[in-house]
Parts: C-alpha cells; sequence; structure tokens
C-alpha cells in the first residue's frame, strides 16, 4: 500500500485538484434547440476538454482523478416539468444502477470500438475519452512518469494486455461513465473479468503477489477519490459495488487469488469504496466464509453475502435466461442484475406491508367474521397497492447515454434484453407481527377487542400502556424462530410475488417482488399511524428484510431461521437480512471461524442475501457528540455503508437502535 | 416432566466451548462471588429486572393491578410502555427445552476442522439444578447435540457426576485457592470444589479451567502459582475482568459490593501455566 497515498486520500487532501463549478449549460442548449442527445455528447465532451490531467503522487499507480466537481443539467426546470408531464421519469431522469459490461471494451480497446459503432455521439464521446487519456499521458511524460504514460500508450485506446493496463482501462471507463451522468455505476463481477489478465501476468512473472496485491490497493484506493461528488439519498450511497466470487456458466466457482487478494485490500483499506458482495453457494467451503469474515470483522458492513442456490434459480423462473442468470451481480445495494444485457428498474416501486395491514384492518377489520375472512381482505389490499404501483409506471423516459450505450450495445434509454422492474417490500415482519396479534388475540383468545386494537393503531397506544407493553413485548414476533409468526410472513411475501406474477410492464418486461426497503424504512412510516405489533408512530420498521426493532430475540440464529423460511426465489428483487454484532464479538480471531459457519447456516436454509454490520453503540453515541473524533467510522446502512458522521441524524439513530449481539 | 428454571438463552455465544453454541443459563447460585456480573442469576426465584434507561417514571407500574405473577414484585410489571421492567426466570421442562434448542442441529455438526458446536449449560450455577441439568443434558445428547456444563464446581460429588455423565465437554471455574480468602469473596469454601475438579481430571473428560482475572482478588502471583499447581495439566483460560461487570445490579436492585479498579487491568504473567490462553 502506498501510505502517502492512501493518507492523502483518507483525509480528503487531494481534493485540492479539484476547480471551480462549471457555469450551468441547460439554458445554453435549449436556446440552440438541441436534441437531448446532442446535449448529452456536448455536455460529454466539454467536461472531458475541462478535466485537468493529474497525479496525486510521484508512486500512484492508477491515474485519474476529477477536477472538475460538478455535472451541470442538460436539460432546464421547464423541460423536465413538461417531460415528467408526459412520462414516468426514473429518479434523476438519468440512468442508474446498471452493471455496465467492462470486460468486453477492455478486452477490444476504444479505436475498435468506435469502428464498430455507427452512432456519431456514440464515436464522439469515445474520442474525448481518447483525447483526455492522450492529455495524462503527455502530463504523465512530462514529470517523469514513464510508468504511467506507458499504460496510457496502450490503453484505452488499445486493448489492456496486462493486468495494470486492464485496471487503469477500468477506472478510465468508470470515471468516463460518471461524467456522462449515469450513476450508481457498479462494478460487476470484477474477478471474472479480470482474472484472465491477472492470471497472464502471474504466469509471465510480470507480476508477483507482492505487486499485484499493491496494484490492486492502489486501484481501490482510486474508487475513494470522486465518491464524495457521487451522492445518493445520503453519503456513501453511490453505488460502486462489486461482486466476487459465485459460479460461472460451467458451473464452476470463479473465486480465485485475484477474489482473496480483492478481500485483503478492502481490509487493508478500511473504506467505504468498493462495496463487496460475495457469491456463495451450498459447495462454497468453510475458508471462503472465514476470509470474507475477516474482512466484516473490520467493521465496514462488507462483504454482503449472496446465495448463488436461490438467486439464479429466482432468476430463471422470472424467464432470464441460465447464461444471464448464472452472471448476477448486486446493483448498488442489493438488487439482483445482469451485467451488460440488463436494463431493469429494480427499485421503481415499494409495497409498504405494515401500511396494508393497517388499510385491511380500517377497510374490514370489525366486519371480518375470522382471522381466514381477515386475511382475505390483507391479500386484497396487496393486490390493490401492486396494481396502484404498476399503473403508476408508464412512457418511462430516460436521458440518452452515448457513452453507456457502447458498452451496453445498444441504446440502453430505449432498454435492453432486459427491462424488468423491481418492487421492494418493507416492513414484512412488523406485518407479520401485527397480523399475529389479530390472529391470536383478536379473533383467536378474544382478549384484545377490535375497537381496543384499532383506537391503539390510530391513537399511538395513548392511554393503552398496558395492551401496548402485552404486544410489543410479550407477543410473539418474526425473527423468535416461531413457526406461527413466520408462517403469515410466508403468506404476505407469496401473496405479493403471486400478485406480480406474469404481469407485463410498459417496455416489455415483467415484474420482480423484493424484500428491501432502501430509505423506505423511515420513509414509509411516515404517513402511519402504529402497528398492532407495538411499534409507535413514527418508529422506523428494521432494515430491509429484518426483525423489527425491539423485538427481542435469543441471538442470530433463531433470526436466521425465522427470515429463512419463505421461499427466496420468490423475491428475488433482492433485500438482505441484516445482522447486527458488537464489535467486542471479533476482537479474538478464533470467532471468525464460528461466524463463518453462521454465514454458512443462512445460506443452507435457502437465505438469498446476508449484510453483516459491525457496529459498537458506546462508539456511536460517543460519535455522535464528537464527531471530530470519528471521521473515519464506518456504519452499513441499507445497502451500502458510509461514514456514519456524514449521514442525517435519523440515518444515524436507526444504526443505534438495531439489535446487536454481543458476547 | 424435568422442570427447572432458567433466566435466558443466549444463541452464538463465543466464549463458552468449541464451536457455534447457544447457551442456557439456568437460575440458582450457591456461591455469592463478589464480582458477580449475572446478579439475576443468583436466586433460584425469579427476579425482577429494571432498565432506570428506559424508564420514563410515568408511574404505571406502581397502580395497583391483580396480576398474580406480579404480587411478589409489588408493583404490575405488564404495563411499562418502555419495556423497562422485565422478569428474570421461567419454568421450563428439560424436554420441551431440548427439543427447542435441537431445531438448530444441523448448525452445530462438527466442522470442516472437525469441532463440533452445541448447546452449553451455565448459570447461575447448573449444579445447583442437579437433576434438571443433567436430564437437560441427557435429552440434548440423545438429539446428537455436543452439551458442555459450565460450572463453577460446587456441588456435592454424586450431583457433579451425575451431571457430568451427560455432558461431553466441561468449563470449569478456578477462583481462588486459599480457603479463607475463597470464603471471604465467594462465600463458600472451595473444598468441594478441588474434589470436583480432581474427579473431572481423571474421569479423561475434556475439559478447560477457567479463571477469572479479578484485579486485587484472584489475579496475585501467589493465588495464579496455586490455581496452576491445581490445573496441572489441564488446559487453562483467563478471562480479564469486564469493567461492565457491575452493570446489571442497578437493574436488579443488588448491590455490587465490589469496588472497580479505575484503570485498565494489567494482564498478570500466566507463565506458570503449563496450557495456558488468555481471552479477549
Amino acid at each position: 500500500m502506498n501510505e502517502k497515498l492512501y493518507q492523502m486520500i483518507r483525509e480528503r487532501e487531494h481534493r485540492i485538484v479539484r476547480t471551480q463549478p462549471v457555469p450551468p449549460m441547460a439554458e445554453v442548449f435549449a436556446k440552440e434547440g438541441l436534441d437531448v442527445r446532442e446535449r448529452m455528447t456536448r455536455r460529454f465532451e466539454a467536461l472531458c476538454a475541462k478535466e485537468t490531467p493529474v497525479i496525486l503522487d510521484e508512486s500512484e499507480l492508477i491515474v485519474y482523478t476529477r477536477t472538475v466537481p460538478n455535472l451541470p443539467d442538460v436539460l432546464t426546470e421547464a423541460e423536465w416539468a413538461d417531460i415528467r408531464a408526459k412520462h414516468f421519469v426514473h429518479e434523476l431522469g438519468y440512468i442508474s444502477n446498471l452493471s455496465p459490461d467492462y470486460g468486453t471494451l477492455i478486452g477490444k480497446g476504444l479505436i475498435a470500438a468506435m469502428e464498430e459503432t455507427e452512432d456519431p455521439h456514440s464515436i464522439r464521446a469515445m474520442a474525448a475519452i481518447l483525447d483526455l487519456a492522450d492529455r495524462y499521458r503527455i502530463y504523465a511524460e512530462a514529470i517523469g512518469r514513464a510508468d504511467v504514460a506507458e499504460v496510457l500508450a496502450q490503453v484505452p485506446a488499445k486493448p489492456a494486455r496486462t493486468f495494470r493496463e486492464a485496471l487503469q482501462f477500468f477506472r478510465i471507463i468508470h470515471f468516463s461513465l460518471w461524467l456522462e451522468g449515469s450513476y450508481h455505476n457498479t462494478t460487476g463481477r470484477f474477478d471474472k473479468y479480470m482474472y484472465p489478465y491477472f492470471r497472464h501476468d502471474m504466469d509471465e512473472g510480470i507480476l508477483n503477489t507482492a505487486t499485484a496485491q499493491e496494484l490492486i490497493d492502489d486501484f481501490f484506493l482510486s474508487f475513494n477519490k470522486d465518491s464524495d461528488l457521487y451522492v445518493g439519498v445520503q453519503q456513501g450511497d453511490n453505488g460502486q459495488s462489486m461482486v466476487l466470487g459465485g459460479l460461472d456458466e460451467n458451473g464452476n466457482s470463479v473465486y480465485s487469488d485475484l477474489s482473496r487478494m480483492c478481500l485483503k485490500a478492502s481490509e487493508k483499506l478500511q473504506m467505504i469504496d468498493p462495496k463487496i458482495n460475495l457469491r456463495v453457494d451450498h459447495n462454497t467451503p468453510l475458508t471462503v466464509y472465514e476470509e470474507g469474515s475477516r474482512l466484516t470483522a473490520v467493521g465496514l458492513g462488507f462483504p454482503q453475502y449472496s446465495n448463488d442456490d436461490v438467486v439464479i434459480k429466482g432468476l430463471c423462473d422470472l424467464g432470464y435466461e441460465y447464461k444471464d442468470a448464472v452472471n448476477y451481480v448486486a446493483a448498488a445495494c442489493w438488487e439482483f442484475i445482469i451485467p451488460g444485457v440488463g436494463a431493469d428498474i429494480a427499485n421503481i416501486g415499494a409495497l409498504n406491508f405494515p401500511a396494508v395491514v393497517d388499510i385491511a384492518m380500517h377497510r374490514a377489520l370489525k366486519n371480518a367474521a375470522s382471522f381466514d375472512d381477515f386475511m382475505k381482505t390483507v391479500k386484497e389490499v396487496i393486490r390493490e397497492e401492486c396494481e396502484t404501483i404498476m399503473s403508476s409506471v408508464h412512457d418511462v423516459w430516460f436521458t440518452p447515454h452515448p457513452f453507456l450505450d457502447v458498452l451496453s450495445g445498444c441504446d440502453i434509454a430505449k432498454g435492453a434484453k432486459y427491462n424488468n422492474f423491481g418492487i421492494h417490500g418493507t416492513g414484512v415482519a412488523i406485518a407479520a407481527d401485527s397480523l399475529a396479534v389479530l390472529r391470536d388475540h383478536v379473533f383467536g383468545d378474544g382478549t384484545i377487542t377490535k375497537d381496543e386494537i384499532l383506537a391503539a393503531c390510530d391513537g399511538d397506544f395513548a392511554g393503552q400502556e398496558e395492551l401496548l407493553a402485552r404486544v410489543r413485548n410479550e407477543c410473539p414476533k418474526m425473527g423468535q424462530d416461531d413457526d406461527a409468526v413466520d408462517a403469515l410472513a410466508v403468506d404476505l411475501l407469496d401473496t405479493f410475488s403471486e400478485t406480480l406474477k406474469g404481469r407485463k410492464n410498459c417496455r416489455g418486461g415483467i415484474w420482480r417482488a423484493g424484500t428491501g426497503s432502501a430509505m423506505f424504512y423511515l420513509w414509509h412510516t411516515k404517513a402511519l399511524g402504529a402497528s398492532p405489533s407495538g411499534r409507535r408512530a413514527g418508529e422506523p420498521y428494521g432494515t430491509n428484510f429484518s426483525p423489527a426493532l425491539f423485538t427481542k430475540a435469543d441471538g442470530p440464529i433463531s433470526v436466521i431461521r425465522s427470515f429463512t423460511k419463505p421461499d427466496l426465489s420468490k423475491t428475488i428483487n433482492g433485500g438482505p437480512l441484516t445482522l447486527e454484532f458488537h464489535s467486542s464479538v471479533f476482537a479474538d480471531p478464533e470467532n471468525l471461524p464460528k461466524l463463518a459457519r453462521l454465514v454458512q447456516y443462512f445460506i443452507s436454509r435457502g437465505g438469498h442475501q446476508l449484510q453483516l454490520n459491525t457496529v459498537n453503540r458506546e462508539t456511536l453515541l460517543d460519535a455522535q457528540e464528537h464527531p471530530e473524533n470519528h471521521r473515519h467510522l464506518i456504519v452499513r446502512i441499507w445497502g451500502w455503508s458510509a461514514y456514519f458522521v456524514e449521514l442525517d441524524k435519523s440515518y444515524q439513530d436507526h444504526v443505534i437502535a438495531r439489535q446487536e449481539y454481543r458476547l | 416432566m424435568t422442570n427447572g428454571v432458567i433466566f435466558d438463552i443466549k444463541e452464538f455465544t463465543l466464549h463458552d466451548g468449541p464451536g457455534v453454541r447457544t447457551t442456557v443459563f439456568l437460575k440458582g447460585c450457591p456461591l455469592r462471588c463478589v464480582w458477580c456480573h449475572n446478579p439475576e442469576g443468583l436466586d433460584v426465584t425469579p427476579t425482577l429486572l429494571y432498565k432506570e434507561r428506559l424508564c420514563a417514571h410515568c408511574g404505571a407500574c406502581r397502580r395497583p393491578c391483580d396480576h398474580p405473577e406480579c404480587k411478589p414484585f409489588g408493583r404490575c410489571i405488564k404495563v411499562c410502555p418502555k419495556g423497562a421492567l422485565s422478569v428474570a426466570g421461567r419454568e421450563v421442562d428439560a424436554g420441551a427445552l431440548a427439543e427447542r434448542l435441537a431445531r438448530s442441529a444441523d448448525l452445530y455438526t462438527p466442522d470442516e476442522n472437525g469441532i463440533p458446536g452445541g448447546v452449553t449449560v451455565s448459570g447461575g450455577e447448573p449444579l445447583r439444578q442437579g437433576t434438571f441439568s443433567a436430564e437437560l443434558g441427557k435429552q440434548l445428547r440423545e438429539r446428537g447435540i455436543h452439551t458442555a456444563l459450565q460450572t463453577s464446581g460446587y456441588a456435592q460429588k454424586e450431583t457433579f457426576s451425575a451431571v457430568l455423565e451427560h455432558f461431553d465437554y466441561v468449563l470449569f471455574d478456578l477462583k481462588l485457592a486459599d480457603d479463607e480468602l475463597h470464603r471471604k469473596y465467594t462465600g463458600v469454601s472451595n473444598g468441594p470444589i478441588h474434589e470436583n475438579l480432581r474427579y473431572l481430571q481423571a474421569s479423561g473428560k475434556p475439559h478447560v479451567v477457567r479463571i477469572p482475572l479479578i484485579p486485587g482478588i484472584t489475579d496475585t502471583e501467589d493465588n495464579l502459582r496455586a490455581l496452576a499447581d491445581l490445573a496441572g495439566d489441564s488446559m487453562v483460560e483467563c478471562m480479564p475482568y469486564n469493567p461492565f461487570a457491575g452493570a446489571k445490579y442497578a437493574m436488579t436492585g443488588k448491590e455490587f459490593l465490589y469496588e472497580e479498579p479505575q484503570k485498565k487491568q494489567d494482564i498478570p504473567d500466566l507463565s506458570m501455566f503449563r496450557h495456558v490462553k488468555l481471552l479477549k
């Protein structure tokens, strides 16, 4: 590891190279009457031209650092309003959350790609990239960095021949994607498409273990140079996820020495990017989980695990071809998407399960003759809510992305081979807990009346302390390995996925059900009263597919058992179970094999996705009081890791409120 | 039916024996170690736990109620809206508990290195409920689960040997070698403990001797030397003092008599032990 460069990035001193923001462009474009594709190309050309080549340190290996800090919009506010009136515009209207095909371009070079494409905008975009690369090369030569100049004499114009050239090529592509304006640009199956270059250099003696590790460390560091410019809902929500391991088309494991070195680089760096995902399956040896656990112990909130056995089957069941399904990656957070050939919009809507229960209660609780009768209404509401979400999406519109098109082999704004839409499912545990209270005590033993529970939900349990204490602390919860409660979650999720089954979306794709929450664990609670399970009004849900925050479980084994009872291949839009461990759990390295075994247990039981967070409540509270002392403290939020002190307080408080497992 | 009283089940306990384990904590202990960090495990009868940090002082628990389970505590344990009140101690049947714990049996099978996980029976002092502990061990083993016993060793030899029969592994605590000091700091003589340790060592059963390093009490050189003699060839694990040990006393209304040292503990020399590991 280049310690000097590392400290510079860690302390953000490199940001000194940034120039003044560039002025707005949209008005000028509008005045000239340019179409959007032309505008995207012009902006990209202008920004490439504005970039100043910098080499941060005499031993920086992988170069390219953003100097222009902003990205002016290509459309005016009035134009956006006009488009939004006619179309469904997803998030910002620029393409996001895809996994481009880096490998093909790295093996081809831009000159060949320019010859292959007929689109003049794509050609101009690539010419702009070549021009900037050439200026970088000349600069490197001028300051005596012949090694950098030599790499840039080959890439990105021509195919990469060595591992270093491939890494530099990747860096240029990734840098260019951000500069073109797509966001949540994920990294894909890095150890798969990079492996041939790595193997070549190791076999030829161009690299040895130490020099290869140094390169990877330097490369990983490059993800953290500009990441503060890539803001999502919160700082850190930038989609720079990387997938390691997993099966290839022939059913062989991709996990290699390169994968191991990536885990090691991440462990050394202790930074939030790239965010590591580890693909595993029932054949994965315990040693791989142990290597993953070593990274977990560092406290970055990754690796996140995903289960090939469940995910590949689930994707195939939805109509993905096996050769594509087997190549799946995690998008920005955990949405399962296909690199290169996918244009899925995995986060287009969210079903609010606790709200479903609330609506059903107000509509039908009073007149329901039995719990089964009431469940009919619950399912009816699930279908209605799904209909509402589905019918709200029509005429999807994206800005064109001429350079991203090159990596997609098509006009990606119009769609690709897969154009499926994903709907999150939030708060399923709270919904199941709530239904259990209704089933067992309103319809069952009759110890709670219908009026009582309705009043409690609408009045936030005011004057009903005993009822609150009972439902909140004594009634069974999902996460306690109680089959009767967990069965309700199974029913809810099955109804959700059944409802979407066979439905077509406006881009010819299908709809996918998921168990993710993203930021909806806070947002979905805003207009909702209290829940029959004892969740107070305004109290957030657990993150993604996790127990209610106040659930008292005997420990992670019960939680894993509860959350692996549903057939999760049906909710393959993704959304992980999250387990929080107190940092003391990892003080003794002898505990890592035990954690490895626990993760393996989750996979063997058919879990689809697992996040592990290392937290220390005392430290987090101190960080709220004294942020200046905890600038590098990292926590996992809902599918990404962030610097704790850079988060809004509501997100900080949520992490603190989660149940942690201690020694 | 063999009933016993437990106060907690904790999954994924990392210092309670080999592999991935779940620990069952049995209520009741004949010792009164001044540094004890599980005061809710001392009495066999249910103990009220009050978390002041959560208490809004609303007075709801002070209103009279007619719940029979609230009687012993003089306040209503069923109304706290903040969850500040709970009761440690519930009666369970050994067979039913074993059945419940055996649900995760496939997690406890030996790993690729041959190390089994399983269930650890701890306390309190599990020998205090000897019949129940023995039955629980038996029932777990019948379901193919590796069993570990965590004990102070303070019991009649007959009880100890009868319970031991149903356990695969023992975590045996040693505290003070000098009987007078042992009486002073734990309330009981160490005679039966030493006798049971010799029995365990002679039995050939896999075990580990565990020594809590209590600053100024058990971590003295004299004591450690004497304990090293007792441990002999047994594997020894030393546990540094946990500075939050007293945290639960306020919850139980008991008084924490041990005066915690203010500075970080210096780990003493442990070279007198033949086989020793310092836990973190």
